[in-house]
């Protein structure tokens, strides 16, 4: 199973500091529910974690792999969503499948059966040899989110999954992120939608200006705070972020 | 709805004011450097495609028949595509812009129509009429014409570019659903006796065939302008026929823009194609597709290959690489027929550049269709990636290449062997493949470290537009730096005999195995070096 690891991380672009001495840890099957305001850091934490970014200074780890100095071994065990997932509209989804799946070095064998399991579990057997460019956003997130998890990864960084989907897709993809979960996958999970971080979570991380303000379940939150004891996320989001 | 003593902005006002605003948009600093560059190196092939031209026809013993005949098929050409893209919508570009701002304005249909065809016309008129009066100067020149001849001449193409491009609008717009059937069958039924028509200067390759079929042409606005054009920068009296000819040019532009206004009072714009510059799933087809990318038992660098093998082929590229070899073909035999191969070494130069500028735009598209998060967060090597991408593009290219050389190269070889400068052709010839190869290594390596791939964030679209014209300009020329040992080895080959420190045959030879060596480690680095500029690329 995977962890996550950061230790004082600092991102900075051209003199703007996007993460600021940033440290963390995501416990091996955990749900963590990364939030905070537009151009908090959300997304540059998850780049860098994923090799997309390289870090100012610090260090990032998935399952001991230093993400800087071992960047294939910690690739291996990650899977990655990004906000606005781009695919290869000329692929067919079967195309983009198994060519995600080689250069993931999903093995021969496995890989077939893989694809098959996941457009069942994703509802796009009838898409299979459809191309990638003639598929709306919700079958297009599913994509992403079924070449992500071909390779059985133990990490899953999630970057807004949920964005301009409809309310059906949306539930599916909360429940099929709670069954990662129950299946003893780490997943990081950053969305602008508080109520799926409430229901699903095991802990919160609220990052603001490039600074880690907040971290724990919501009761612990909800202290912090100073809120009562049944507000709700949003409210206990709204306060914090406003202290800061 | 117009109300009484509300008051109504004029037909007029509203085109004005759609004129201003989409001249305004267009007409930026970047877009007059394009046309500046533009016009430069369209004059610039104008002077050595009108040499070509004069060459082969004072070759041959043709003349002002033979003038007139080229022309009208050109211009044939230019009114069929016309005539296509408006089948295909395409023949009133709109964009995007369009239809959120002015298409939901309350403007009518025909002050859109009307203010699309000024544009569309002052920007033919910009963009065409500098080379097409270079092109008929030189033709006057070398016609012992007057210098003058060349602007009624230019005049008189100009106005048939403007009339196809409305009616290629026309067919666009008679493309609305209030065509009834009737009428859409004989809308079709004329549109292809044009077409037909247009194309009959090509029988006349044919010996033999009657000289009556002449006129017939002449009868569409491609055929008219062609002899217009042709008689008076020969230098041909003013004749009565020629007046009556300039009349008929002016009547078919008058009644195609009449035809227009009169079709697009009606609400058009669901006929027409928006183009917004990105690739959208209509360009690539929709619905199920035949999977072409298989996997299993194979390891991953050939599946790379072949999907960028699928990639392209889906995405019409190598469709249009296929379309511009064959008019390279035809070029170059032109070219070679013509004798100025043996007679000039510099235009072996051109030939190899214009090769060389396949490879270089061709690399473009790759990055266009990449998605650089996928393959970043995979852990492959990012190094061989891009090796086997270059691997994948420049194979079709060298195969579409190799036939054009062959054509070129085996009558050259079976007539002219022995003479002075025909080793140099021959060196010219497979150094032209390495010429495309090296610029499409170097097209790679630009994209790589300035080029924006679909996800990237995108700069407001004047200064990306600034920026691709000084990219442009910047990578011309460090290709043409790269490709220059290649070229001057050929010119060190094309030198007389006596100059040479061994005899031509095994100096050629020497130089063939220096230039491969040479492209090879040009290559190699250009390839590594864009892949650590994809590895370190932080804009995904």
């Amino acid at each position: 199973m995977g962890d996550i690891s950061i230790e004082n991380l600092t991102k900075k672009y051209d003199g703007l500091v996007a993460l600021n001495n940033v440290s963390l840890k995501v416990g091996s099957g955990e749900i963590v529910g990364l939030i905070g305001p537009n151009g908090a850091g959300k997304s540059t934490l998850m780049k860098i974690v994923v090799g997309i970014l390289k870090p100012t200074s610090g260090t990032v780890s998935v399952s001991g792999h230093d993400v800087v100095k071992e960047p294939e071994a910690a690739k291996r065990l990650i899977g990655y969503v990004p906000e606005n997932p781009s695919l290869y509209t000329a692929l067919t989804v079967s195309e983009f499948l198994r060519f995600v799946g080689k250069i993931r070095g999903v093995p021969d064998g496995v890989l077939e059966s893989k694809i098959a399991d996941s457009l069942q579990t994703f509802t796009l057997l009838d898409k299979a040899s459809s191309l990638v460019g003639s598929l709306s956003k919700g079958m297009k997130q599913k994509l992403a989110l079924m070449a992500a998890t071909l390779h059985d990864p133990d990490v899953l960084i999630l970057d807004e999954p949920l964005t301009a989907l409809d309310p059906k897709t949306q539930a599916f993809v909360h429940g099929w992120i709670s069954s990662q979960g129950r299946n003893g996958k780490t997943v990081l999970l950053s969305t602008h939608n508080l109520e799926i971080v409430q229901d699903y979570a095991t802990r919160i991380i609220i990052i603001d200006k490039g600074v880690v303000i907040a971290t724990g379940g919501l009761e612990s939150l909800r202290r912090l705070a100073d809120a009562r004891g049944d507000a709700r996320l949003d409210e206990v989001f709204l306060k914090l972020t406003e202290d800061s | 709805m117009k109300q009484r003593g509300t008051p109504v902005l004029s037909d007029w006002r509203n085109i004005t004011i759609l004129t201003r605003y989409w001249l305004k948009g267009r007409l930026t600093r970047a877009t007059a450097l394009w046309l500046i560059l533009g016009q430069g190196f369209a004059i610039i092939f104008i002077a050595f495609g009108s040499n070509i031209f004069l060459s082969f026809s004072s070759k041959f013993g043709v003349g002002t028949g033979f003038s007139e005949f080229a022309l009208s098929l050109i211009l044939a050409f230019i009114l069929i595509g016309l005539l296509q893209s408006g089948f295909t919508g395409s023949g009133l570009p709109i964009r995007s812009a369009d239809v959120d701002y002015v298409f939901t304005a309350p403007v009518r249909p025909r002050e859109v129509f009307t203010a699309k065809i000024f544009i569309n016309s002052l920007t033919t008129i910009l963009f065409s009429f500098p080379p097409m009066l270079f092109l008929y100067v030189r033709l006057a020149v070398f016609n012992n014409a007057p210098l003058w001849t060349a602007v009624p001449a230019g005049l008189a193409t100009l106005l048939f570019i403007i009339t196809g491009l409305i009616l290629s609008a026309d067919v666009t717009l008679s493309l609305s659903s209030s065509l009834g059937p009737r009428m859409k069958l004989v809308r079709n039924i004329l549109v292809f006796g044009v077409a037909a028509v247009a194309i009959i200067p090509v029988v006349f390759l044919v010996p033999g065939v009657p000289t009556w079929l002449t006129p017939i042409s002449q009868i569409l606005p491609s055929g008219l302008a062609a002899d217009l054009s042709t008689r008076v920068v020969n230098g041909a009296p003013w004749t009565a026929e020629l007046t009556l000819e300039s009349f008929a040019l002016v009547a078919w532009f008058a009644a195609s823009l009449l035809l227009g206004i009169r079709m697009s009072r009606a609400h058009f714009y669901e006929v027409v194609t928006v183009y917004d510059g990105s690739e959208s799933g209509k360009t690539i087809g929709e619905g199920k597709t035949t999977n072409l990318l298989q996997t299993a038992g194979r390891s991953v660098w050939p599946v790379v290959r072949d999907k960028e093998t699928v990639v392209m082929r889906r995405s019409k590229e190598r469709r249009g690489l296929l379309v511009s070899s064959a008019f390279l073909s035809v070029f170059m035999v032109i070219y070679s027929l013509a004798g100025v191969f043996q007679s000039s070494p510099t235009s072996f130069l051109f030939i190899l550049f214009l090769i060389g500028s396949f490879g270089s735009g061709n690399a473009s598209g790759w990055l266009e269709k990449e998605q650089f998060w996928i393959i970043r967060t995979s852990g492959i090597n990012i190094r061989r990636y891009v090796a086997e991408i270059f691997r994948a593009r420049v194979t079709p290219l060298l195969l579409l290449l190799i036939p054009v050389t062959v054509l070129v190269g085996v009558p050259l070889l079976l007539g002219k062997l022995g003479q002075p400068g025909s080793l140099a052709v021959l060196l010219a010839l497979p150094d032209a493949l390495l010429v495309a190869a090296v610029m499409m290594g170097g097209g790679i390596y630009f994209a790589a470290r300035y080029g924006q791939s679909s996800t990237d964030e995108i700069l407001s679209s004047q200064a990306q537009q600034l920026t691709d014209v000084k990219l442009f300009l910047y990578q011309t020329l460090v290709n043409l730096l790269l490709v220059s040992p290649l070229m001057g080895l050929v010119l060190l080959a094309a030198q007389p005999p006596e100059f040479l420190p061994v005899s031509p045959g095994p100096l050629t030879l020497v130089l063939f195995v220096a230039s491969v060596a040479y492209s090879y480690e040009v290559l190699r680095r250009l390839l590594n070096a864009s892949g650590d500029w994809i590895g370190r690329r932080e804009n995904l």
